[in-house]
């Protein structure tokens, strides 16, 4: 980008011609409509038990960013250039090699919890992270193109505001690519990665999988294999203990999930159809197709022979399904 | 603070307040009493964000509507959230996920689509606006709501920091970088001709 004494596109000072131009021709679509009546306020509905503990999950969360945030005390990590704002709570934490109860994370380095350190870590101006007891997680980059992260083991739950691909989590196995809202991500010693949706939509990604998660479901990352295929989180044991072995190597387990999957499993038999060879696939669009319908603009014969753009229409109207209205509670 | 202990005061009232001075947090708060002036206050503070986020994914003359549907899921859902000062994040995720599925129900993203808006608008967008609109929603996610709330909506960029959450800088690159890829895209067409910043 050219410097410039004025900027009449961010604050416009100065002059631009051309941005002024399709201001003027743009403009035509500036809104000016004013509000119409709100309807009535619905009555607070009873919330059902798991919807309940969800909720209570992230005002608890929130709670303890907020008593983390607050609390005082302790060394610093200084960051000379950009760094991600954090605080620790309930015990140590180390932090560029020392020990630091609050201060400012350093592009490429780590912040390691003890056994009962809960960390606060504010993403930028899009979000924030809890990261709980025994993890260890980096700030790779930030800029406004984006921010990365590691997570080399340990458990954290991320919450983030942003256009989708803004923020992301490389894991030992696989990348979490935040596509909105919130979720939490879990590596054990083996690097082996649990990825639990609980807002929005997240991809997990690597070794040449894209697995497509949005709320409520769950996908596990293993080491050599990537991304496993996305489980509903209330899947049956049936369903989850055939995709472990369709995940682990076993193309003939299509035929169980297929047999097993209800109306639930829909996100599950999606993702299949970019994972299965054609005659596996074929058996994933026809149990698909019972369980939850097919648009008109979806060929069962496109999708078949792989058609990414026909799989992706698809997702498209299943979507109403998996995703909430709102982002902050579960549809009903 | 004055005016924010007077929309408290008469939560449910829905008389007209002038709530210019409110904070953000103070209009969600009284409006989570039913007070329907600082309600209307945050739409004319959002409308325009919303509409630009809604414009990003559906033709122009559905846009409108999902302002409108947006507004009012955001009044009826008030009273679940529960931190007042997350509302700008809250109702832009609203925005998105509306948009989202208006584009999926709705007709597909036309020129026929974007040079239906409402009768009220003098004068009506030209098909040269209608082909730029097109191309914007082509550039990336990332860059295509905060050029709209630039260059449709008329918004600052220290304006569409303060009602996205961005800080300003990201917004400044964001603009450039996508006023940028604009111009590329619009290639030959005279009103794309300026150089960058």
């Amino acid at each position: 980008m050219r410097p410039s004494m004025s900027d009449y596109l961010f604050d416009k000072t100065g002059d631009d011609p051309a941005v002024a131009e399709l201001e003027g021709l743009l403009g035509a679509y500036a809104h000016r409509a004013p509000l119409r009546e709100p309807p009535p306020r619905e009555p607070r509905r009873r919330r059902r038990w798991l919807a309940a503990a969800a909720a209570g999950g992230l005002v608890a969360a929130a709670a303890v960013i907020v008593v983390v945030w607050r609390s005082g005390g302790g060394e610093g990590c200084a960051a000379a250039g950009p760094g991600f704002a954090f605080s620790v709570e309930g015990g140590p934490a180390r932090c560029g090699g020392g020990v630091a109860s609050r201060g400012t994370l350093p592009v490429g380095e780590w912040l390691e919890t003890s056994s009962s350190a809960v960390a606060g870590v504010r993403i930028a101006d899009i979000g924030q992270l809890t990261v709980f007891p025994d993890s260890r997680v980096r700030l790779i980059g930030t800029g406004a193109d984006g921010h990365r992260m590691q997570l080399a083991r340990g458990k954290l739950s991320a919450r983030v505001v942003a256009p989708p691909r803004l923020f992301v989590i490389d894991t030992p196995v696989a990348t979490a690519v935040d596509l909105g809202c919130a979720y939490e991500l879990t590596v054990d010693r083996d690097g082996r990665t649990l990825l639990r949706v609980t807002s929005g939509v997240v991809s997990l990604e690597g070794h040449g999988l894209v697995s497509y998660a949005p709320m409520g479901t769950e996908v596990v990352a293993s080491p050599g294999r990537g991304p496993g295929t996305p489980v509903a989180g209330d899947a049956t044991d049936a369903l989850r203990a055939a995709v472990a072995r369709f995940d682990g190597g076993a193309p003939s387990a299509v035929g169980a999930i297929v047999e097993v999957a209800g109306l639930r499993d829909t996100i599950t038999l999606w993702n299949l159809l970019s994972r299965t060879s054609a005659a596996e696939r074929a058996t994933v669009v026809a149990r698909l197709d019972e369980l939850a319908g097919r648009p008109a603009s979806v060929r069962v014969e496109d999708v078949v022979a792989g058609d990414a753009a026909a799989i992706a229409r698809w997702r498209e109207a299943l979507e109403e399904r998996w995703i909430c209205l709102d982002c902050f509670e579960r549809q009903r | 603070m004055l005016l924010a202990l007077e929309l408290r005061a008469a939560p449910a009232q829905g008389r007209s307040v002038d709530a210019r001075e409110a904070t953000v947090a103070e209009l969600v708060t009284a409006s989570h009493g039913g007070n329907r002036a600082a309600f209307a206050s945050l739409y004319e503070r959002f409308h325009r964000v919303v509409h630009a986020i809604a414009l990003a994914r559906v033709p122009a003359c559905d846009a409108g509507d999902v302002v409108q549907d947006v507004f009012a899921d955001a009044w009826s859902k008030l009273t679940r959230l529960r931190d007042p000062a997350a509302f700008p994040g809250w109702i832009l995720t609203i925005a998105r996920n509306r948009a989202i599925d208006a584009a999926r129900r709705q007709r597909p993203v036309d020129v026929a689509g974007d040079l239906l808006v409402d009768p009220a608008v003098d004068p009506p967008p030209r098909l040269e606006a209608a082909a730029a609109l097109r191309t914007i929603r082509e550039l990336p996610e990332t860059y295509r709501e905060t050029l709209l709330m630039r260059l449709v909506e008329g918004l600052s960029g220290l304006e569409i920091a303060e009602h996205t959450g961005m800080t300003p800088e990201s917004v400044r690159v964001h603009l450039h970088r996508g006023m940028k890829l604009l111009r590329e895209r619009l290639g030959g067409d005279r009103a794309v001709q300026g150089g960058d910043r």
